[in-house]
């Protein structure tokens, strides 16, 4: 356990300048922090829209609101809005609020070069929303309908919006490199000195084991999507058949990113909840180091796995079998860290504020989400399951506890912190309350529609599933309607409320609570110091 | 009014050296991403 003395900082007069340039120009990583996570939630409300589209459409079969391409136009904008507009940019924002000042840093290495991360985003949204409303416009193209995976041929068909895409990745790409750079020299080079890399909290170590993982299967992606580009406009064959190319190639490419990137959405989050759970149990972390170690293996067994989406294409028994295996060992160190959560819980001084209910509930449906992945790695078993309601049942599982529930968590969780105000614990209860329960009828039934041979990513489907779909559409509109509580609440404390100490929680650890709240706009120019207790 | 702390220049220059390097490892997964992850990986399991 680190403990710090308070070493003030003299020049906190310097205030932030006033107006628009203060967003603009910003190199402060507290003001870059805020803009991702306001970015982040405004893509949550769009990707949100076209979820609730989406489950109108499926309220009933047959066709009544919208055409099957708009339909995968739909989901495919769905899916990259949470994936790349919300969940990224909003665990990005969370790290530059806080890994400097859990570091005892006073600001990002790269200032300037973090004020180019956050301002690629907006342009990089432009572009994924000029890909799906393209289409609508005279001489548009087609719509995008191949999903977010974008498997050729499909993706050498579609026209124009398929190249805003590209494009947009592109881009989403260059932010996430420059600012996993950022983290990770941040990590590196700016500890307080005698902070030992073992002492950093569980969530920086967590965000520098994402942003490893970044910085390896990004570029990846972008060569995909860049052949891809290729394949269309200048004539190349790399995924055309008739040329000597395999469209197979492009799907190793994407998984390649593809399942790495599902533990960069998790990560994150799974360090947040290190510093909720020590907090509200009132007991230290059950284990530090191998927290880290699990956290590592995770990054490394998931770098090896990839094809375990691709089990039907045809691929060699002993490849399938490898990837089988390798799959199912990731559950151990993924259970280690939840017992390692679990036994920190364990004989504490438990009290259920938010970001505390948020975590149990994560620990209890991650883990059913994890079940129904170990189900999905198995070959044999996969062959049905593939494709169907059954595997987004299983990625909702665990992305929405895994990944969104974390963030949410870290946000009531520091919103004090940021703001200087305490938020409205009996608003954020029933937040929680409407949104996990609804949570849950969304998408619980969703298990048995796949299993009994739903497709995913289809518009209109066998009328003896109407019964189980309507029950999830009513529950996805009380989930999403459960937002704008989320959005309330937010906006309430950040205006006002009761006024939050340094250390808002009273048993909260670390660097972070020994700065006021809020804290001043620079923070740490004179390093705390550390003992090791 | 200063808006971004100035680091002492050996921390900058530490800093620039260390991004660089972590740069270089992103291009080398950008160019290799083909021949390197996916051809050696065809080639010790005939898998394609
Ligand atoms: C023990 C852990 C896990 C195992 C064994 C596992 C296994 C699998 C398998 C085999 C599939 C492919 C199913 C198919 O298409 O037929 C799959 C799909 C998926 N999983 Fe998992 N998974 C695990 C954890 C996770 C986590 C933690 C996340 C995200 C946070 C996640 C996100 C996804 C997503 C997004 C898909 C669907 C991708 C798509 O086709 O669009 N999984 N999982
Ligand atoms: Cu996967």
């Amino acid at each position: 356990m680190t403990t710090a003395t308070h070493a003030h900082a003299d020049h906190e007069h310097h205030g932030p300048p006033s107006g628009l340039k203060r967003w603009l120009f910003s190199t402060n990583h507290k003001d870059i922090g805020t803009m991702y996570l306001v970015f982040a939630l405004i893509m949550l409300f769009l990707g949100g829209a076209s979820a609730m589209v989406i489950r109108a459409e499926l309220f009933m079969p047959g066709l009544q609101l919208v055409q099957p391409d708009l339909y995968n136009n739909l989901v495919t904008n769905h899916a990259l809005i949470m994936i790349f507009g919300a969940v990224m940019p909003a665990a990005a924002g969370l790290a530059n609020w806080m890994i400097p000042l859990m570091i005892g840093a006073p600001d990002m290495a790269l200032p300037r070069m973090n004020n180019l991360s956050f301002w690629i985003l907006p342009a990089a949204a432009l572009m994924l929303i000029l890909s799906f409303v393209v289409p609508f416009f005279p001489g548009g193209g087609t719509q995008i309908n191949t999903g977010w995976t974008l498997y050729p041929p499909l993706s050498l068909q579609v026209g124009m919006s398929m190249d805003f895409l590209i494009f947009a990745i592109h881009l989403l790409g260059v932010s996430s490199v420059l600012a996993s750079i950022n983290i990770i020299v941040t990590i590196f080079n700016m500890r307080a000195p005698g902070l030992r890399m073992m002492q950093l909290p569980i969530f920086v170590w967590a965000w520098l084991v994402t942003a490893f993982l970044l910085i390896l299967v990004v570029p990846v992606l972008a060569a995909g999507v860049t052949m891809l580009l290729f394949d269309r406009h200048f004539g190349t064959s790399f995924f055309i058949a008739a040329g000597g190319g395999d469209p197979v190639l492009f799907q190793h490419l994407f998984w390649f990113f593809g399942h790495p990137e599902v533990y960069i959405l998790i990560l994150p989050s799974l360090g947040v909840l290190a510093s909720i759970l020590p907090t509200f149990s009132r007991k230290p972390l059950f284990g530090h180091h191998s927290l880290v170690g699990a956290m590592i293996a995770i990054a490394a067994l998931g770098m090896i796995v990839w094809a375990h989406h691709q089990y039907t294409v045809g691929m060699s028994l002993a490849a399938v079998k490898y990837f089988m295996i390798m799959t199912i060992l990731i559950s151990i160190p993924v259970g280690l860290i939840i017992f390692n959560y679990m036994m920190t819980m364990w004989r504490g001084a438990m009290t259920f504020e938010t970001p505390m209910l948020f975590t149990v509930a994560i620990i209890l449906m991650f883990s059913f989400g994890g079940l129904t992945g170990v189900m999905l790695a198995v070959v044999p078993a996969d062959m049905q399951y593939h494709d169907s309601m059954f595997v987004v049942a299983h990625f909702h599982y665990v992305l929405l506890p895994g990944a969104v529930w974390g963030l949410f968590a870290g946000v009531f969780y520091w919103l004090p912190k940021w703001t200087g105000h305490m938020y409205d614990e009996k608003l954020a209860k029933t937040f929680f309350w409407l949104h996990v329960v609804s949570f849950n009828i969304t998408f619980f039934p969703q298990h048995f529609i796949g299993l009994a041979g739903m497709p995913r990513r289809i518009v209109d489907y066998n009328v003896m599933f109407t019964e189980f779909n309507m029950i999830s559409s009513v529950g996805a509109f009380f989930f999403g309607i459960s937002h704008l509580l989320f959005l309330y609440i937010i906006i309430k404390t950040v205006r006002g409320g009761e006024k939050a100490k340094a250390r808002a929680w009273e048993s909260a650890q670390g660097l972070e609570w020994e700065v006021e709240s809020p804290p001043p706009h620079h923070t740490w120019t004179t390093p705390p110091t550390i003992k090791t207790a | 009014m200063m808006s971004r702390p100035e680091y002492p220049p050996e921390l900058r220059r530490k800093n620039v050296k260390l991004a660089l390097w972590v740069l270089v490892i992103v291009i080398l997964m950008f160019i290799t991403a083909v021949p390197f992850w996916v051809g050696l990986f065809e080639l010790a399991t005939g898998v394609r």
